[in-house]
């Protein structure tokens, strides 16, 4: 398409027909209108987009996007996306889901795609709960806090996914809130922009099992991160992922290191290049003899 | 008088080069223009541990490994103990054995004929002294073995200059002094094992390939150009190969964190719109089952090699079984449908493998090839003329199909096959699910869409059925005994029937490799045919047999050989059953009459 051809997308044009199931006041419903804006934004192709999803509330978030679209099994978000951008690494690819999704039993393959640094935005939807299944501990969920299934408290410790992204390769990680538009379509824009795994980790109210005033508690613990914040410093960054009683909204960290989306491309230029793929009577050739 | 088939079996340790030693040979033979067969067995060690090879050679076409070792290499009489049970010793073999190990001849538990040839010879000590190290035993064997029973001499000479070739010249001139004198002490013995010289006509070079590699060229030949993969014996050659080939062909290829995710990212590259496969065995089967579903239920084509192995769990991991049908034809939550090819030798792993991306992409679903260790391993002659197979691609939907409101993902056909788009198409964008969906791909939980889904996707398996019902038949067109058997025992089943039919008994065997959807057409008419049934399979629980009784009514008095895997099937074991239900026929017979 050339310039003069191309018409301007507007957040509307990337919604499809289907209403979303998610209860009313849920913070998905931000995330969704901060994912159509950044797509307007930055003019992404629909027929060039791959979403992905995991199985959770969060992840039913593909079927209300117009790009191609997977809503998949529990937990493999990731393994989906990584083979997308590795089949096809010129296509934008971007993965959603819930914290127990990516956390929970996704919690491997997040710890390699970050290690991987393959080109794919990971935005988690983070609601200390798991919502689909009714209200259930959540690897993210603060140690005390009933729960359907956990009736005494939860005996765990939270895990932070920022920390986590940071200390096992993420090149990119952002923490955003679902109420707050203004600081997070820039968030995620950056996000989908970075070259390299970038990871946003949006707080996400569940108002039904979190209780009606998630909102309010989150908002609460809102602050931004300084200005003179390093980006490029690991040490800097995991500071603002744990601090007690304060959520730091902001990029906390961005570098640029090799992606392996880069090293795929460059081993295909090196062995094959501007060469014509061997045939396979070629290949059979290596089966012979070679003496 | 010379022989034109010749067995030869070796065993030491693993620094003894026994492996290399048969390779060679092996590819002497192949580069003679032979029918070559190659077997390796180890022991469970990664390093170091007892290693077997068995390689034969033969100027006629061979379908096994051949039951009968008729020649015995022994490095170590302990290394060859702990294959006992595992093969069988010709009654007039020669036994090669080293001098210097001094376990007496009646603790190695062979007992053999009188003609039997048990011949000690200085392997260490030819080595140190021609060479100058023990390392080069093997080389001074393949000098015995070339002289005294016609391995290709001057090509097994090529072999080791090239294999020695990117080594010191120093290196290779003491592995040349080694062959050399182990050419000077095979003179000695060569009028002794003269029945065993190999002699034949030397024809043009011939391929040889694991079935793992034929696999993974299949693949490429099939258009795949994503591979993912986990490392599991015995599966992991594919991934070895397609490690190097893959870029070379401007493909991508990931070693994933695991067989979850090894499943996942080639869904997502066929979602994407590239031919994707993986390969794996029992154990990474299971961790890819759900995700199996999912690729049933969305519609996407892949393909999936199980390389089978012995046992649950870790069980044997270097040894053949048929265990894993079962898995694969029902392995599933929901109702998954999806193909199961089983290619029954190295070349069919080619064809299998190919066929089976072809299946994929025009019923858009997946397709596992079950393949076994004793396929998969071996390494095995082939002709490349045979190799030539038509490739399907994706069909893109025509423009009109994807018109402003027409397009939906799921329509209902009568095929059941409903037109696909992938990423990069505009106009094409769907989004999918592992949920139940509606012909446009939007969820739905109602019964009667449920119901519908179900039956288009498991309509398409009636084309599948129609097109892809290749079976092998052997043998008697009316038979007294007809054998049921799949994958790799085809190659024991077919050589007994051959010997059976030599002998004058009316004998069939009847080998499908569409394994599911069930040709069901065919078996009832190759079981029309035959008096007696027998069904021949490795797997302890007779998986194949209680397949085939969901789908037919199987005489009650067929009879089922069956057992464990850790041990390939043997001709002669196949000859013994016949040769016991021709018996049990005739009393049958006389007792009617
Ligand atoms: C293999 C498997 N195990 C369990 C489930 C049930 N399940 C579906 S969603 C979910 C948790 C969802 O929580 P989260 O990922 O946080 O998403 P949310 O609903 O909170 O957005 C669970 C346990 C499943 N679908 N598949
Ligand atoms: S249950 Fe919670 S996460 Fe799920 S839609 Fe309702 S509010 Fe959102
Ligand atoms: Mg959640």
């Amino acid at each position: 398409m050339s310039a003069v051809e191309m018409i301007q997308l507007k957040p509307g044009d990337y919604k499809t027909d289907l209403k979303p199931v998610w209860c009313p006041g849920c913070g998905d419903y931000g995330v969704l209108n901060a994912l159509y804006r950044s797509l307007a934004k930055l003019q992404i192709e629909p027929w060039n987009t791959v979403i992905m999803s995991g199985i959770g509330c969060s992840s039913r978030l593909p079927g209300y996007v117009d790009t191609y679209g997977f809503n998949s099994v529990h937990g493999r978000a990731l393994t989906l996306a990584t083979g997308v951008k590795s089949a096809r690494p010129e296509l934008t690819v971007i993965t959603v889901g819930g914290d127990g999704d990516g956390m929970a039993i996704g919690g491997n393959h997040f710890i390699h795609s970050c290690r991987r640094n393959m080109d794919i935005t990971y935005i988690l939807m983070h609601n200390e709960i798991y919502g689909l299944t009714k209200g259930q501990v959540a690897p993210t969920t603060p140690t005390g806090d009933k729960t359907k299934s956990t009736f005494y408290g939860n005996p765990e410790a939270a895990l932070d996914p920022c920390e986590l992204a940071i200390s096992t390769g993420a090149t990119w990680v952002g923490r955003g809130f679902s109420g707050d538009m203004k600081t997070l379509v820039p968030l995620m824009t950056e996000a989908i922009s970075h070259h390299g795994f970038s990871f946003l980790n949006v707080m996400s109210p569940c108002v039904t099992f979190r209780g009606d005033d998630q909102f309010k508690v989150m908002k609460e613990k809102l602050q931004n991160v300084p200005e003179d914040h390093d980006v490029t410093s690991r040490r800097a960054a995991i500071y603002y992922t744990r601090e007690q009683g304060v959520i730091t909204q902001g990029v906390l960290y961005n570098t640029q290191q090799p992606s392996l989306t880069d090293r795929i491309l460059e081993l295909r230029e090196q062995t094959l290049g501007d060469k014509t793929p061997p045939t396979t009577d070629e290949i059979f050739q290596a089966f012979y003899p070679q003496f | 008088m010379p022989t034109g088939d010749l067995v030869l079996a070796m065993f030491g340790s693993g620094g003894d080069g026994v492996v290399t030693m048969g390779e060679m040979m092996a590819q002497a033979g192949a580069k003679d223009g032979l029918d070559v067969m190659r077997v390796e067995a180890y022991g469970p060690q990664i390093r170091g541990g007892e290693s077997s090879c068995t390689v034969r050679l033969s100027s006629q076409p061979i379908y096994t490994q051949g039951d009968q070792v008729e020649v015995v290499v022994v490095f170590n009489w302990q290394d060859f103990l702990r294959f006992k049970g595992e093969l069988v010793v010709a009654q007039d073999a020669v036994v090669l054995y080293e001098e210097s190990d001094t376990t007496p001849l009646e603790d190695v538990g062979l007992s053999l004929g009188e003609d039997a040839r048990w011949i000690p010879v200085p392997f260490i000590a030819l080595a140190k002294e021609a060479a100058g190290t023990t390392l080069a035993k093997n080389i001074v064997t393949l000098g015995i073995l070339s002289e005294a029973f016609g391995v290709p001499q001057a090509l097994i000479e090529k072999a080791i200059t090239h294999k020695f070739s990117k080594k010191k010249a120093a290196v290779l001139e003491a592995n040349l002094k080694g062959y050399k004198a182990g050419i000077e002490w095979g003179v000695g013995i060569k009028d002794r094992v003269a029945d065993y010289y190999l002699e034949y006509e030397p024809g043009e070079p011939r391929l040889l390939m694991s079935g793992n590699e034929a696999s993974a060229v299949g693949a490429l030949h099939a258009g795949c150009r994503f591979f993912a993969g986990y490392p599991i014996t015995p599966s992991s050659e594919v991934l070895h190969f397609l490690s190097e080939w893959m870029p070379k062909v401007g493909g991508s290829i990931i070693q994933t964190e695991d067989e979850l995710a090894a499943m996942g990212a080639i869904i997502g590259g066929s979602f994407a719109g590239v031919k994707s496969m993986t390969a794996t065995s029992g154990p990474g089967l299971a961790l890819m089952t759900e995700m199996l579903g999912l690729a049933s239920m969305a519609e996407i084509p892949v393909v999936i090699i199980d390389v089978q192995r012995g046992g649950p769990s870790t069980g044997l991991p270097t040894k053949s079984e048929q265990s894993d049908l079962w898995q694969a034809l029902w392995g599933s939550h929901g109702d998954a449908p999806r193909v199961v090819l089983a290619p029954a030798d190295v070349e069919d792993c080619f064809h299998a493998t190919v066929a089976a991306f072809n299946i994929a992409e025009e019923s858009q679903m997946p397709v596992i090839v079950l393949s076994d260790q004793f396929i998969a391993q071996r390494r095995e002659t082939m002709s490349p003329l045979t190799l030539r197979h038509k490739v399907v691609d994706r069909v893109r939907p025509t423009d009109e199909e994807l018109a402003e409101g027409n397009y939906q993902r799921y329509a209902y056909t009568e095929s059941g096959i409903s037109p696909m788009t992938w990423p990069g198409i505009k106009n094409g964008q769907y989004q999918t699910n592992g949920l139940e969906h509606t012909e446009d791909g939007r969820p739905t939980s109602m019964h009667l869409v449920h119901e519908k889904m179900n039956q288009k996707r498991y309509e398409k398996l009636r084309d599948v059925r129609s097109r892809y019902s290749y079976v092998r038949k052997y043998g008697a067109e009316k038979a007294d005994v007809g054998i049921l058997c799949w994958g790799s025992c085809k190659g024991p089943v077919k050589e007994a029937v051959l010997r059976a039919e030599a002998k004058g008994h009316k004998v069939s065997a009847f080998v499908p490799q569409v394994l599911y959807p069930f040709p069901q057409a065919e078996f009832e008419e190759y079981l029309k045919t035959v008096k007696n049934v027998v069904v021949v399979e490795i797997s302890y629980s007779a998986q194949f047999y209680k397949y085939l009784k969901t789908f037919l009514d199987m005489p009650k008095d067929t009879f089922v050989f069956k057992r464990s895997g850790g041990k390939n099937l043997t001709v002669s074991e196949v000859e013994e059953k016949i040769e016991r239900v021709l018996e049990l026929s005739a009393v049958r017979k006389e007792v009617l009459v």
